[in-house]
C-alpha cells in the first residue's frame, strides 16, 4: 500500500519528465531573446499588452494582486511597441518574444495539452484567468478586431496591431458580444 | 421454606400427539441444589422453562407452577449451548446486559459488574471479545452475567452439555459455590451426574414427561432398581452407585468415589483379584501410519504437533485421549489430510495422504465426524442431508434412496428421515451426522469427540454401531476426553501430550497404569482390582469374591 | 504509555476535530508546520521502535515528492529560478510545494495517532451514547458476524473431512458455497430463537433500558476538553480576523507578527504539542512510581 503510493508518485513524474523533456535554461538564457533591429526593409507589427479593465473592477481582483507590480496604474504592462515579423510569424510567437525581451512573466498551455491545437495563455504578469472574477482572462484583438482562433494559430502580417488585454466579463468589457463562454480564448 | 411450588402440571405443545409434560407435582425450598435427570426428550427443558415465565413455551397447561418469591425476574436461566446464549460482543457488556435491561444507573451497574467479575474469577477476560473466549469461559459469563442480576433461584439446562470434562467440572464447581456461599437455590438439569450427586440436596428423575421419583441422590440408586432391574436411567447413574448398586446394596448407596472406596474396604478390604487380561492382537495390515509428524499452525506458534507417531492397525478402535487443547482435534485433522504438517509422514492405508488426488482420499476410504455434528446438515430434512453423501459419490438417482434407507436402519434412525435436522436432540443429531459419515462406505473413521452433549443411552446406541462397525472391518479412531467411554470400547487407547502419543496399550493396562487420569471404577476398586477399568469389569471381579 | 487515549471518547474526539479542522483551513506556514511537528512526537510515541524505519523510509521520500512535483506543474510566481522546457519554475512554486509536502504528511500523521487512538469501541460509544438502540444493535452485530464466519468455517471443514466439496469448477463451487452460506443462516436463525430466549430471560423489554459503557467523564476530562476548546477558540479568533492569512503567489507574503497572529500561534503550538506533553509526563510520573518502588 505505502509503496504503492511512492510508485504512483515516481510514475506521474516520471510520465511528466518523458512528455515535457528536460530542456533547462538558466533564467537569463531564457530571457536572452534576440530581436531583430527594425530596417527600412523589415516587415513589423506593433503589440500591446493591457490589464485597464481590472481598474473597473479592482474589487473582484485577488487580494494577493492588488498592488502596482502586477496591474501598473495606468494598467499598461507593455505599451504599444514594434517589432520585426519574421516570416510565419503568429500572434503567440511576438508574445512570447515580446514578454522574454522585457522580462514579463507569462504562463501558457502547450498546443498538444489544450484540446484545440492552439497555445492556450493562463497568465501574464502573474494575472492568470479567474485572477479578477469568475470570467476573467486573457484575450487579444488584432486591428481593433477581437479574434476567436487561437492566437498560435494566427499569424500575422505586416502593419498588424496586437493587443493582448485582460477581461473581466468575457470580453464584453471591451467591447465585444461575439465571444461566448466556453469559446475559445487567445 | 418453600420457593417452588409446582402441582400436577400437564402441559402440551400447540398439535403435538401426547403431553410433555404430566401431573408433574414437587416443591423447591429455599438455597436447595436440585438435579433434574432423565433421558433426552424425557420434558425437562419443558419444565425448566415454564418455571420461568418470561420464557415458557406457549401450549396447553394445566396445574399450577407458583413462584413465591416477589419477582419471576428473581429466576436466572442459563441454557446449553455456550454460544447462542451471549448478546453483544465484549465480555463487560455481556455482564451489564440485564442490569441494562432493568434500567439501573451506571454507578450501580459498574459496581455489580465488577463484584462479579470478580467473584467468578474473569476479571483479565474484563474487556475481552466474547468471540476468543473458550467454550468453558463462554459459559462461565453466561452464568456469570445471569447471577450479576442477583436472582434467587438459578434453573440450569444441560449447562455443561457442550464443555470437555474439565471446564464441566470448573463450572459445576462454580455454581455449587453459588449454592454454598450465597444460598442460592439452583435447579440443574444434567446427565452428566458423577460430579453433580455429591453436590445436589435432591434429584428428580423425569421419565417421559412424569416425574417418577425425587428423592435424595443416594437413594435413587436404590429406587431406581425397584422400578426395574434395567432401567434406562440406571446406567447414567455416577459409576460408584452403579458398581455398589449393582452388588446388591440397595440402602444408603454411596455417591462420591472416596465413599464408593471406603463401601469397598468394608465390604471386600483385603480381597485382591487380577482380572485375566484380554489378549489383543491387531491386525497385520496397518490403517493409518504416523512417522515423525510436526505441526504448527503458523510459523511464529508453538509446534502443536512434535515428532508425533503412530501405527493404527486395521479394523481396530483406537482411542486417543489428553487434556484440553493438547491437539488432539488437530492430530486427528492431520490424519485427514485437512491440515498439512511441514515436516514427517502421514500414511492412509500404506499411502502418503498427499498422493491422494482431489477428493480420492474421502471416496470409500476416510472420513470424519467433526465435533459439532450439526456442522453436517445443510438441507431441509434428515434424509436430503443424506442423500447428498451418495450424489457427490456419483451414485445414480434411483439407487440413492436404497442406500440411505439401508443406513438409517443400520443406525435406527428411519423415524428421524423426514425431521429437519435442527430439530433433533444432540444423540439423534450425532447419529445422524454418522449416517452421513457411514455413507461415504469408509474403511477408516475419525471421531472427534463423539459423546459431547449426549445422555447415557445415546452413548449406548453409539457403542453399539461402533462394535458393529468393527466387526465389518472398519478402522475407528476417536479422539475424547471420556475416559469411560474409552474404557469401554477402545481396542487400545494412547494419551496425547506434549505433541505426541504416549503409553499406547489397551484399555485394561492403559487406565489401569493411570493414577489420575483414569476412569471413576478404576478409582473405587483399585485397591482391589487394580486392572478392573470399566464397571461391569469392577462389579465382575468382585461380584465372584467372597464378601467379608 | 497510553496516558492521553485514557481520556474519555467524547474528549479525544472533540480534541481530534480541532487540532485537524483547524489544520486543514490554516493556511499560514508557521502554523502547519507546529501541527507537523507535534504529530510527528505524537506517532513516535505511539508506535512501536522497530516500526520507526520502516516509517522513516515511506514519509520522506513521499514528503520529497510532493515538494518537487508542485513546482513542476505550477509555474505562478515572481522569481524564477531556472525554466523548464520553456516555463518557469519558480521559488514561489517550490515554496508551496514544501508547504504542500508539510501539510500532507502532517494529516497523515495526524489521521494516524486518530486511529491509534480512537479505537472502534470509543468510536461506537459516541455514537451509541446518540442513539441508545443502536449500540446495542452494532454491539449484537458486532457479536454476530465472527460467529457467522467461524460457523461458515467449521461447515466447510466438515464438509471437507466428508469430501463432500466438488473438483469440477467454478459454478459447482459457487453452488457449494452458496449451500453452506444458507445452511449457515438457518442455523443463525435458530440460534437467534435462543438468543432471544437469553434475552427475554435477562429482563429484555421489562424497563427502559440505561445504556452502560466503561468511559466515565472525569474532572481530568472537563479540564482537558475546557483547555482544547479555550486553545481552539483563541486560534480560531486569530484565523477569523486574517491576521493569520498568508500568500505564497505571486510573490511570498509577510508573515503577520501581530498580537492577534502571535496569540493564534502559540495557542495552537500548545494545542498541537499537548499529547506528546501527556505522554511524556505519564511516561515520567510511571518511571518514577518504578523507582520509588
Amino acid at each position: 500500500m505505502r509503496k504503492d503510493i511512492i510508485a504512483v508518485f515516481l510514475i506521474v513524474l516520471i510520465v511528466a519528465v518523458l512528455i515535457g523533456g528536460t530542456d533547462i535554461q538558466s533564467v537569463d538564457e531564457y530571457y536572452l531573446t534576440h530581436i531583430d533591429d527594425i530596417t527600412p526593409d523589415s516587415e513589423t507589427v506593433t503589440l500591446s499588452i493591457r490589464c485597464d479593465t481590472i481598474l473597473d473592477n479592482y474589487d473582484d481582483l485577488d487580494p494577493t494582486l492588488r498592488s502596482e507590480e502586477f496591474v501598473p496604474k495606468d494598467g499598461v504592462i507593455l505599451p504599444p511597441t514594434e517589432y520585426v515579423l519574421r516570416h510565419g510569424d503568429t500572434a503567440f510567437d511576438i508574445l512570447d518574444r515580446a514578454t522574454r525581451h522585457n522580462k514579463i512573466q507569462m504562463e501558457y498551455q502547450g498546443e498538444d495539452r489544450t484540446g484545440y491545437g492552439s497555445v492556450y495563455i493562463k497568465g501574464i504578469n502573474n494575472l492568470y484567468e479567474y485572477s479578477c472574477g469568475p470570467l476573467s482572462g486573457w484575450i487579444y484583438r488584432v486591428d481593433g478586431e477581437i479574434r476567436n482562433i487561437g492566437c498560435s494559430k494566427d499569424t500575422l502580417r505586416d502593419g498588424q496591431t496586437v493587443e493582448f488585454i485582460y477581461t473581466c466579463d468575457l470580453g464584453r468589457d471591451i467591447g465585444n458580444s461575439t465571444v461566448t463562454e466556453g469559446s475559445d480564448m487567445p | 421454606m418453600e420457593i417452588l411450588h409446582i402441582e400436577d402440571l400437564s402441559f402440551r405443545y400447540p398439535k403435538a400427539e401426547r403431553n410433555a409434560l404430566s401431573s408433574v407435582s414437587f416443591s423447591v425450598k429455599r438455597g436447595e441444589f436440585i438435579v433434574v435427570c432423565g433421558e433426552s426428550g424425557c420434558g425437562k427443558t419443558t419444565l425448566l422453562r415454564l418455571l420461568k415465565s418470561e420464557i415458557s413455551p406457549a401450549g396447553d397447561l394445566s396445574g399450577s407452577v407458583k413462584y413465591l418469591g416477589e419477582d419471576s425476574l428473581e429466576i436466572g436461566f442459563v441454557m446449553q449451548d455456550p454460544d447462542s446464549q451471549i448478546v453483544t460482543d465484549t465480555v463487560w457488556h455481556e455482564l451489564a446486559f440485564g442490569l441494562e435491561n432493568l434500567g439501573l444507573p451506571c454507578d450501580v451497574i459498574r459496581r455489580r459488574v465488577g463484584e462479579t467479575a470478580c467473584y467468578f474469577g474473569i476479571e483479565e477476560l474484563f474487556r475481552r471479545k466474547t468471540d476468543g473466549l473458550s467454550g468453558g469461559q463462554k459459559q462461565l459469563l453466561n452464568l456469570a452475567a445471569v447471577t450479576a442480576m442477583q436472582p434467587k433461584v438459578l434453573i440450569l439446562d444441560e449447562p455443561t452439555g457442550q464443555l470437555d470434562p474439565i471446564a464441566a467440572s470448573e463450572f459445576i464447581a462454580t455454581l455449587s459455590k453459588l449454592n454454598r456461599e450465597l444460598g442460592m437455590t439452583v435447579i440443574l438439569a444434567e446427565h452428566r451426574l458423577d460430579e453433580v450427586f455429591p453436590i445436589a440436596d435432591r434429584v428428580l428423575v423425569m421419565e417421559d414427561g412424569r416425574a417418577v421419583l425425587f428423592d435424595l441422590p443416594e437413594k435413587i440408586g436404590g429406587e431406581l432398581m425397584k422400578l426395574g432391574k434395567d432401567h434406562p436411567m440406571l446406567e447414567a447413574l455416577p459409576s460408584t452407585v452403579r458398581i455398589c448398586g449393582s452388588l446388591g446394596y440397595e440402602e444408603k448407596i454411596p455417591i462420591t468415589v472416596r465413599e464408593g472406596r471406603d463401601f469397598i474396604e468394608n465390604h471386600f478390604g483385603g480381597k485382591k483379584a487380577v482380572l485375566p487380561e484380554k489378549e489383543y492382537i491387531p491386525g497385520d495390515s496397518i490403517a493409518v501410519e504416523l512417522k515423525n509428524v510436526f505441526f504448527r499452525y503458523e510459523r511464529d506458534l508453538p509446534d502443536i504437533l512434535r515428532g508425533t507417531s503412530a501405527k493404527i492397525y486395521a479394523g481396530e478402535i483406537f482411542a486417543i485421549l489428553g487434556g484440553n487443547g493438547s491437539g488432539k482435534t488437530t492430530m486427528l485433522n492431520v490424519i485427514g489430510g485437512l491440515l498439512k504438517p511441514y515436516r514427517g509422514k502421514v500414511l492412509v492405508a500404506e499411502r502418503p495422504v498427499g498422493a491422494y488426488k482431489g477428493n480420492s482420499l474421502y471416496r470409500q476410504n476416510l472420513a470424519i465426524l467433526p465435533q459439532n455434528p450439526r456442522a453436517l446438515f445443510v438441507r431441509d430434512t434428515v434424509g436430503a442431508d443424506l442423500a447428498e453423501v451418495p450424489e457427490a459419490r456419483g451414485v445414480k438417482k434411483s439407487e440413492r434412496e436404497a442406500l440411505v434407507v439401508s443406513v438409517a436402519k443400520r443406525l435406527k434412525i428411519l423415524h428421524l428421515l423426514k425431521k429437519n435436522p435442527f430439530d433433533l436432540s444432540g444423540g439423534e443429531q450425532q447419529k445422524c451426522a454418522l449416517a452421513k459419515v457411514l455413507l461415504s462406505e469408509p474403511r477408516i473413521v475419525l471421531l472427534d469427540e463423539p459423546t459431547k452433549g449426549i445422555d447415557a443411552s445415546a452413548k449406548r446406541g453409539l457403542s453399539e454401531i461402533l462394535s458393529e462397525l468393527k466387526s465389518a472391518g472398519v478402522t475407528v479412531i476417536i479422539v475424547t476426553h471420556d475416559t469411560e467411554f474409552a474404557a469401554e470400547n477402545a481396542d487400545r487407547c494412547a494419551l496425547f501430550f506434549d505433541g505426541e502419543l504416549i503409553a499406547e496399550d489397551i484399555p485394561q493396562r492403559f487406565f489401569g497404569g493411570n493414577t489420575f487420569y483414569t476412569t471413576a471404577a478404576n478409582r473405587i476398586v483399585r485397591e482391589v482390582c487394580p486392572n478392573a477399568v470399566t464397571v461391569g469389569q469392577a462389579v465382575g471381579s468382585l461380584a465372584n469374591g467372597d464378601t467379608k | 504509555m497510553k496516558a492521553f487515549g485514557s481520556f474519555h471518547p467524547a474528549v479525544l474526539l472533540t480534541y481530534f476535530v480541532a487540532i485537524i479542522g483547524i489544520f486543514m483551513f490554516a493556511s499560514n506556514p508557521v502554523m502547519r508546520v507546529t501541527a507537523l511537528l507535534g504529530g510527528i512526537l505524537f506517532c513516535l510515541l505511539l508506535q512501536k521502535k522497530r516500526e520507526i524505519p520502516g516509517n522513516l523510509g515511506f514519509y520522506i521520500p513521499l514528503f520529497l515528492l510532493v515538494a518537487v512535483t508542485n513546482p513542476l506543474f505550477s509555474h505562478a510566481g515572481v522569481t524564477p529560478l531556472f525554466f523548464l522546457n520553456g516555463n518557469p519554475v519558480t521559488l514561489e512554486a517550490s515554496v508551496y510545494g514544501v508547504f504542500l509536502a508539510v501539510t500532507v504528511i502532517g494529516v497523515m500523521m495526524w489521521c494516524k495517532c486518530y486511529s491509534e487512538i480512537m479505537t472502534g469501541d470509543k468510536f461506537l460509544y459516541l455514537f451509541g451514547s446518540i442513539v441508545p438502540k443502536l449500540s446495542l444493535t452494532l454491539s449484537m452485530a458486532f457479536r454476530f458476524l465472527p460467529l457467522f464466519v467461524r460457523r461458515m468455517k467449521t461447515v466447510t471443514t466438515a464438509r471437507r473431512g466428508l469430501g463432500l466439496y466438488s473438483q469440477r469448477g467454478f459454478v459447482d463451487r459457487i453452488k457449494g458455497t452458496g449451500q453452506v452460506f444458507l445452511s449457515v443462516i438457518s442455523w443463525s436463525l435458530e440460534n437467534a430463537m435462543e438468543t432471544s430466549m437469553s434475552m427475554r430471560a435477562r429482563a429484555y423489554g421489562k424497563a427502559k433500558r440505561t445504556s452502560f459503557s466503561l468511559f466515565r467523564f472525569t474532572m481530568r476530562d472537563g479540564v482537558m476538553i475546557f483547555v482544547t476548546l479555550l486553545l481552539f477558540a483563541l486560534t480560531v479568533t486569530g484565523m477569523a480576523s486574517g491576521a493569520t492569512d498568508f500568500f505564497f503567489y505571486p510573490r511570498i507574503g509577510e508573515l503577520s507578527l501581530s498580537p492577534l497572529a502571535v496569540t493564534a500561534y502559540s495557542s495552537f503550538a500548545i494545542l498541537a504539542f499537548l499529547p506528546f506533553v501527556i505522554e511524556v509526563r505519564g511516561a515520567l510520573l510511571w518511571r518514577y512510581y518504578i523507582s520509588r518502588i
